[in-house]
């Protein structure tokens, strides 16, 4: 690339543009709001919500910003009358129909819509027309439901489907102002990352029905986590109830509730995306999780647990750890402080389970455990060997069955209950919202995540628990 | 019959036929162009006729093939027959009677771009220009004509036609385009323009019917003939179609700079029933309405109809005699633009219908006064600030309507009526 920029003027700053970029795309850059519906910078320029427009000097007509590349000393005024008034009409045009129902809106508090109503809308309406009615609560797919009323028709969707997902799955039909989104098969919207288009739908058209209804979302609060769905480990945001809204509801579990789990948006893992996986993590954290040890068997207090388990792993005559897929590196950099010859192997958590994507040309990936190159790069790639011996083994993760061989089992796991994990000892910990670390994805990309909860009381961190069993 | 590019001959059951249009010395120019002329200088000769676009926004048609790059690979020519402006019967009858002549024209313009492959997307509501058109292709192919290595040149050219669904902005060259290539019908962004990317993403030209059928005669006559028409800084003929209250509705061909108060009162005959002139919508039905005192004065060249604060547009006179009421003849118009709006950009997809909605009550007695203020405010925000024109096209009426008869909406808001009830009386 070149070095050589383009000058511009946008409200009296002298920007400099990159060659190629549009008006809308320098002033993003430099913090000069352009109000923008239909623009999204990962999709292509549709320029139909017109709200944009902006002022050239020498130029007769408002142009649209998105649409309108740099050239150099161009002159752009976005704050002059005209270009208020066009907004203005914009903003008018659009709520015509729309039936400002922000009260039962759930995209109320993170609308677009709402937002450029109140920083450039007109005060009051001159429409005295009974509104259009349209189509409301409609399925479009198993997980999104459409209202046509608020849809601005901004063609964010339709772009989405047919440019990132590839799934072609929507389109807009009918002309005019009766024309409205729609699958194409009407009712089954089930690309694997249908849930996007709530998270770039300007307004409240378009609704995850998982949340519909759930909680308003000035009540929530994102922490920043990472997916634990695939080796891609994809940034998300997950909402739980803000510290202030957490003192209105004492003695509820509504405190320690993940509402629902968004995207946030990485340019180097996963840009604006996320698939319906990553969107459905607080419904896979919320499984029944194993809250207190188990002592062969029976239900036992930590300490008890932890006895039993150093005396199996001190009395043992060769023993072996598996390390999850799950871990987070600081926590395999304590196993990996405390080992001491003692063989290690590694494996997949998960894999793949039916009727799930296995890989796509987007984010998804074969591999289905966040860490698993964090793993490989301390431990290498050796499988559990059922023909080594091992009497005891320190098993950390989820299992389907008794590591093949094995006198004694330590099971370190997340969920489960006493049937599942026929382990000597279980010892519980804690999931990836409960603690802070970092993952490092396929591309050995490191992301990390904040902790969202406390620990539930009977559970441990990994860390602290290998920490005890080697002192 | 007394035409000079078009009405040169008298119609009969025959007169469309490729004998007939040979007899009248037809596909000379072709043969000509393709013996005589390298593209390039075809294309000069076009520009030195000074022949404007006929569709509506008169662009200089030698330019337009001028911004198609010398060194494109593939150039793609499309024939606009999409004739949608109320008013407009001037191509359909270009195709009913002189087929031949527009097929002759398609053909020079595409030697001239060096396209291989021409298209002319027609409306999906004609029926015997369809008929007529598909006719006089197949006998062209049958006399070589079209195809490969035409008369021997080894100039090569196909041309498909392709039919509408019936949508008035797919006349709009970019939403022609994308109806074309199988898509909706909605207007592209412009830049970039179709000369540089158009149909299948290749530099295209979307040309009218009437241009690109008076090529020929520019041919054959040269250009200096067809710039010694009509008035200097648009020359040549256009066809006029008279519609409405006159006594001979009809298309007449006419140089550029006639005066129109002649064209309505001396060749369409007058107005109906003798009665007076009220108004006159000069070049289809979005083009700013001229009242009878505006038109005395003005001459059918776009200078001349700017000063007045119009249009020559696509050539169709509307005629209004006294007696008409304009607040339901403006809805008549509006219902039109609130139904073929495309509904891909906010200000017109929300604002034709709006209008339309607004007038609708006005005609039903329900209208008040701060309806009509908004009816003078909505074009104000729709006019230039869509993705095409058809939001100008249909904001165009409302503003001038309001402007020049707002005293008859007034009337009807406060009398619940029009001041003119009832029909309009033989």
């Amino acid at each position: 690339m070149s070095t050589s920029t383009i000058k511009v003027t946008i409200d009296q700053h002298e920007i400099e543009a990159r060659p190629g970029e549009t008006v809308l795309q320098v002033a993003r850059r430099h913090g000069i709001d352009i109000p923008h519906f239909c623009y999204h910078d990962k999709l292509s320029i549709s320029g139909n919500c017109r709200i944009c427009l902006v002022k050239v000097n020498g130029l007769p007509k408002l142009q649209p910003a998105c649409n309108l590349g740099c050239a150099p000393n161009m002159v752009i005024e976005t704050a002059v009358e005209q270009v208020q008034q066009a907004r203005e009409n914009v903003l008018q045009f659009l709520l015509v129909n729309h039936p400002v129902d922000c009260g039962i809106c759930d995209k109320a508090g993170e609308c677009r819509l709402q937002d450029y109503q109140h920083l450039y809308g007109p005060k009051q309406s001159i429409a005295r027309d009974p509104k259009h009615h349209k189509r409301k609560l409609y399925d479009l797919g198993p997980r999104i439901t459409l209202d046509n009323e608020r849809c601005i028709l901004c063609s964010r969707c339709v772009r989405f489907t047919r440019e990132i997902s590839g799934s072609n799955a929507l389109g807009i039909v009918e002309r005019g102002n009766h024309s409205y989104v729609e699958a194409e098969v009407p009712g089954r919207f089930d690309d694997p990352y249908s849930d996007n288009v709530t998270e770039i739908c300007p307004t409240g058209a378009l609704l995850s029905k998982d949340f519909l209804y759930k909680c308003r979302v000035w009540f929530l609060q994102p922490v920043r986590s990472v997916c634990t769905g695939c080796a891609r480990g994809c940034s998300i945001k997950v909402w739980r109830r803000s510290a202030v809204r957490q003192q209105h509801m004492p003695g509820t579990d509504s405190a320690h509730v993940a509402y629902r789990t968004t995207v946030f948006e990485n340019a180097e893992i996963n840009g604006p995306w996320l698939c319906n996986k990553g969107y459905d993590q607080h419904k896979w954290m919320a499984r029944e999780r194993l809250l207190e040890p188990l002592v062969r068997g029976r239900a036992g207090t930590v300490a008890e647990a932890l006895a039993e388990a150093k005396r199996l792993l001190e009395s043992a005559r060769n023993p072996a750890v598996l390390v999850s897929s799950h871990a987070s590196n600081e926590e395999l950099d304590v196993l990996q402080s405390l080992l001491g010859g003692v063989a290690v192997y590694v494996h997949r958590d998960w894999l793949p389970v039916e009727g799930e994507v296995v890989e796509d040309h987007l984010l998804i990936r074969a591999d289905k455990n966040p860490n698993r190159a964090g793993v490989v790069a301390r431990f290498g790639e050796r499988e559990f060997d059922a023909t080594a011996g091992h009497d005891v083994v320190l098993a950390w993760g989820e299992f389907a069955g008794a590591p093949p061989g094995a006198a004694h089992w330590i099971h370190l796991s997340l969920f489960g209950t006493p049937a599942e994990v026929p382990a000597t000892v279980v010892i519980p910990v804690s999931n990836t919202w409960e603690r802070r670390g970092t993952f490092t994805n396929f591309e050995g990309k490191l992301n990390a995540f904040e902790q969202v909860f406390e620990r539930p009381a009977g559970v441990q961190h990994a860390a602290d628990v290998l920490r005890s069993l080697a002192s | 019959m007394n035409g000079t590019v078009f009405q040169t001959f008298p119609i009969t059951a025959t007169s469309h036929t490729l004998g007939e249009y040979r007899a009248r010395g037809g596909y000379a120019g072709l043969g000509q162009a393709l013996r005589e002329w390298t593209p390039a200088q075809v294309g000069e000769r076009a520009k030195a006729s000074g022949l404007q676009g006929r569709g509506g926004a008169g662009f200089m048609t030698g330019l337009k093939w001028e911004f198609v790059s010398k060194d494109a690979p593939v150039v793609y020519l499309c024939c606009n027959i999409d004739e949608g402006e109320p008013g407009t019967f001037k191509d359909r009858w270009i195709l009913e009677h002189s087929p031949h002549q527009l097929i002759e024209g398609m053909l020079i313009a595409s030697y001239a771009l060096r396209v291989r492959h021409a298209f002319a997307y027609i409306r999906g509501e004609f029926d015997l220009p369809l008929r007529r058109l598909e006719a006089a292709l197949q006998e062209a192919y049958a006399a070589g004509l079209v195809g490969e290595n035409i008369l021997g040149s080894g100039f090569s050219c196909d041309i498909v036609v392709h039919r509408g669904a019936g949508a008035y902005v797919c006349g709009e060259e970019s939403s022609l385009i994308n109806s074309l290539e199988g898509k909706k019908g909605f207007p592209r962004n412009k830049p970039p323009f179709p000369a540089v990317r158009g149909l299948y993403q290749k530099p295209t030209v979307v040309n009218n019917v009437e241009t690109l059928a008076t090529v020929p005669w520019i041919m054959v006559h040269g250009p200096e003939a067809y710039a010694a028409i009509g008035v200097k800084k648009s020359p040549g003929t256009r066809l006029f179609g008279v519609s409405g209250h006159v006594e001979r509705p009809g298309l007449f061909e006419r140089p550029t700079g006639y005066p129109l108060a002649q064209l309505i009162h001396e060749d369409a005959g007058g107005i109906l029933g003798g009665r007076k002139l009220k108004a006159v919508i000069p070049g289809g039905s979005s083009t700013p309405i001229l009242t009878a005192a505006e038109i005395e004065t003005v001459t059918l060249d776009p200078e001349s109809m700017t000063r007045a604060g119009s249009m020559v547009g696509s050539g169709a006179v509307i005629v209004i005699a006294e007696g008409t009421c304009m607040v339901r003849l403006l809805q008549v118009l509006s219902r039109f633009y609130a139904h073929e709006s495309c509904g891909q950009c906010t200000p017109c997809r929300e604002g034709t219908d709006w209008m339309n909605r607004i007038l609708e009550r006005v005609i039903a007695g329900q209208g008040t006064p701060a309806d009509l203020a908004t009816l003078r405010r909505l074009p104000t925000g729709i006019q230039g600030n869509t993705v095409c024109a058809l939001g100008d096209a249909a904001s165009m009426p409302v503003a001038s309507f309001m402007k020049k008869f707002g005293e008859e909406f007034e009337h009807y808001v406060t009398h619940g009526r029009s001041v003119h009830d009832g029909r309009l009386a033989p």
